[in-house]
């Protein structure tokens, strides 16, 4: 298809003797919602995070647009902004306020004025539910807030994917649904999104893939339906048995 | 909180108890001298690196039961000798007249140790400086000048006095330890007085130069003249063969003779406190040795302090770098080394090294000097204390930079450096508060700081326990001001956080 967005060939990752991902291979179509479930350790984490360089890929291609990040001739700087990236810990900046979290980086790269920046971010805080809180400091929100505001600060750099690692985990229950909320929304409105997630209503609500990541290697890629209603792989229906009852 | 405005007045009446008990020990084993053979066996005080040092070191170090005490300070010598530390000063006949002269309490045996001869010193090989200055030494012996000067200051007869007639021009760095009456000494207004400078005022009239006198602890004067730090030592210097392995002499200028000081005469009756205060520090307007010594003090400090935050913060930076992403390997060997080497010597050693090795060949501001090297000194510490509040910030605010493309140095900038620096701040201000207490030992440079301040009082007084004691109390409120700052700034930080 015309329109894939990032090509992924014979990633692997390992810490010195111990193989984390092997020989990993994936088409990311625009548009498309990706879910990623595994059980834990099972390196669904690493894999996300080397897709934005934040672990360095042993070996592999990362392709976007035809450049690959793994290539040190890459100008990554280049295609780093345009890949957005919600952690569970939402990593807000802790000496920023809320606007100037969401305005620093954009700004900074020179994608927009400051008044610019300062218009969009209370377009997104509008649209998040949280505009009265943009001259609070992260330390003053709920999880939940300091979530919707990490997904905002990656929107506010019109990335063209955003990578989502357990953007629910570290939550306490009664705030996954205003964080969930607005990753569907962002699913409706066509950005393309991978989000490793344990949330296996959401995965099968939302995504329109999903993949079954267990030892070092994708074991499963399909629609929700095949995964969840017809699963193939004995590890998969084990696990899948295990979280949904 | 009402307990805590106690604190002050009683930590100053516990110092103030600690030192006044201090005052009153005194010798357990005292052992009689009263002619030179009973040198063997005694309590013997001499000025470091004088004749009398290497005299009773020589003649009397290996006999069963000497005990040779090396002062820095004539007068600190005479004062151990009131206290009853040690038995016997020897020290040069003149000088031993001035201390007898003021100290009632203590007399001078009438026994010649060994005669010598003052000259002047020079750097080895600056031959064509020491040829001028005998040249203008033989000329005011021959027009009588300096027999005129040795009336007044040593003989004690007429009141003739030389005034410098040439001030400017060129110029001649002098060294002299300004605490060898009467050859040397401060008045009560500060100006250095004395025989030898009488003398080198005569003499470089005739040279046609003027002099800058820098007051140098007598035994660093040979190592500032060595270096060309100054370009003649003029501090009473006898000449021996052994110093002229090292530094050349010029011709000699009087005869003195090495004497004993024993206590005896007149008992020194009770002084009152209240005279005791006016001496030390009404008298002559001698507080103002506190507070310009204060001024370079908080001078020193306060450029050290900048120094060292922007010097440290430059090393931390290069540490976390490599310590984050392996970038920067050698400049990251190189702060190491640096670390290591700061952090494991005494800052005293450094302050000299730089004084007299690193800015040997340069004349320079000693204030420079000693910012310099205060500053290096605190930016190892500033650097490493920085560094452990940067490696607390939570990994997650870099990755967060750098999922947003944001460069490493970027993050660090606006993102880590201001929440590690207000993490940090309590503990950078504890080491400013430590390096003010540091550069208490600037005077080894030649630097008038309080400390020395308070030095020089006791050497115009004889007395130890004020001036001193005034010194310690003028740093304790200085800390404990700061600290009671450091202790406002941070619960303001923490209100800023909510």
């Amino acid at each position: 298809m015309a329109d894939i967005m990032m090509e992924i060939r014979g990633l692997t990752k390992r810490y010195g003797d111990h193989t984390v991902l092997e020989n990993i291979d994936l088409d990311v179509k625009k548009g498309e919602v990706i879910a990623i479930i595994g059980p834990s350790g099972c390196g669904k984490s690493t894999f996300i995070r080397t897709l934005d360089l934040l672990e360095k890929p042993t070996a592999g291609h990362i392709l976007i647009d035809g450049e690959d990040l793994n290539d040190p001739k890459t100008n990554v700087d280049e295609i780093l902004p345009r890949i957005g990236m919600v952690f569970q810990q939402f990593n807000l900046f802790s000496n920023m306020t809320i606007k100037k979290n969401i305005t620093f980086a954009p700004v900074h790269h020179k994608l927009m004025t400051q008044q610019q920046a300062d218009e969009k971010a209370m377009e997104l805080l509008e649209r998040i539910g949280l505009a009265d809180k943009s001259d609070a400091y992260p330390s003053q929100l709920s999880g939940g807030q300091k979530q919707r505001v990490a997904i905002a600060r990656s929107l506010a750099m019109n990335p063209e994917i955003i990578l989502f690692d357990e953007p629910t985990s570290a939550l306490d229950p009664e705030m996954v649904g205003e964080v969930l909320n607005i990753m569907r929304e962002l699913a409706e409105e066509g950005m393309t999104m991978i989000v490793v997630t344990h949330e296996m209503g959401f995965a099968r609500e939302v995504a329109n893939r999903i993949l079954f990541i267990d030892d070092k290697v994708i074991k499963e890629d399909g629609t929700p339906e095949e995964v969840f209603n017809h699963p193939k792989d004995e590890r998969l229906k084990e696990f899948l048995s295990s979280v949904l009852h | 909180m009402k307990k805590k405005k106690l604190y002050l007045p009683v930590l100053l009446a516990m110092f103030t108890l600690m030192t006044t008990l201090a005052g009153c020990g005194s010798g357990e084993k005292s052992h009689r001298v009263t002619e030179s053979k009973d040198l063997a066996g005694a309590r013997i005080g001499v000025q470091v690196g004088t004749t009398g040092d290497s005299y009773v070191t020589e003649n009397y170090a290996k006999k069963k039961g000497t005990d040779i005490q090396r002062y820095d300070k004539g007068a600190d010598a005479v004062q151990a000798l009131k206290q009853g530390k040690i038995d016997t000063v020897v020290i040069d006949d003149q000088v031993a007249k001035a201390f007898a002269e003021k100290n009632p309490d203590i007399k001078i045996l009438g026994e010649d140790l060994v005669v010598e001869q003052y000259a002047t010193v020079f750097a080895k090989g600056n031959d064509e400086l020491r040829e001028k200055f005998n040249k203008g030494l033989a000329a005011i012996k021959a027009d009588g000048t300096l027999d005129k000067i040795t009336d007044t200051w040593i003989n004690k007869k007429g009141d003739y006095h030389y005034k410098k007639k040439i001030t400017d021009g060129p110029k001649l760095v002098i060294a002299s330890s300004i605490d060898f009456p009467p050859y040397e000494s401060f008045d009560g207004e500060g100006n250095i007085v004395g025989f030898d400078v009488e003398m080198l005022y005569a003499v470089t009239d005739q040279m046609g130069m003027s002099v800058d006198i820098q007051n140098i602890q007598f035994d660093s004067i040979i190592a500032a003249v060595d270096a060309g730090k100054a370009d003649i030592g003029v501090s009473g210097f006898t000449i021996t063969e052994d110093r002229k392995k090292s530094i050349d002499f010029s011709e000699s200028y009087i005869d003195t003779a090495q004497v004993m000081l024993v206590k005896g005469g007149n008992d020194a009756g009770v002084v009152s406190f209240k005279e005791k205060f006016h001496n030390n520090f009404v008298k002559d307007g001698r507080w103002q040795y506190l507070l310009r010594g204060l001024g370079y003090t908080l001078l020193i400090t306060f450029f050290a302090v900048i120094v060292g935050i922007l010097f440290g913060f430059l090393l931390a930076v290069i540490r976390v770098a490599y310590d984050k992403n392996g970038s920067l390997p050698i400049l990251n060997f190189i702060a190491k080394l640096y670390l290591t080497i700061v952090r494991g010597t005494p800052v005293m050693v450094q302050l000299l090294i730089i004084y007299y090795v690193v800015f040997a060949s340069v004349n320079i501001s000693k204030v420079f000097v000693a910012i310099v090297a205060f500053g290096l000194n605190s930016a190892a510490y500033v650097a490493e204390i920085i560094r452990s509040g940067i490696m607390s910030i939570d990994d997650g605010q870099f990755e967060a930079g750098k999922s947003l493309g944001l460069k490493f140095h970027t993050v660090m900038i606006f993102v880590i450096l201001p929440q590690a620096f207000k993490n940090v701040l309590p503990a950078l201000a504890n080491e400013f508060i430590s390096l003010l207490k540091e550069t208490s030992i600037s005077g080894y440079i030649g630097l008038s700081d309080l400390t020395r301040g308070g030095q020089t009082i006791q050497s115009l007084t004889y007395d130890a326990l004020l001036p001193l004691g005034a010194v310690a109390i003028v740093y304790l409120v200085l800390v404990v001001g700061l600290s009671t700052l450091v202790g406002k700034l941070e619960k303001g930080l923490k209100k800023n956080e909510r």
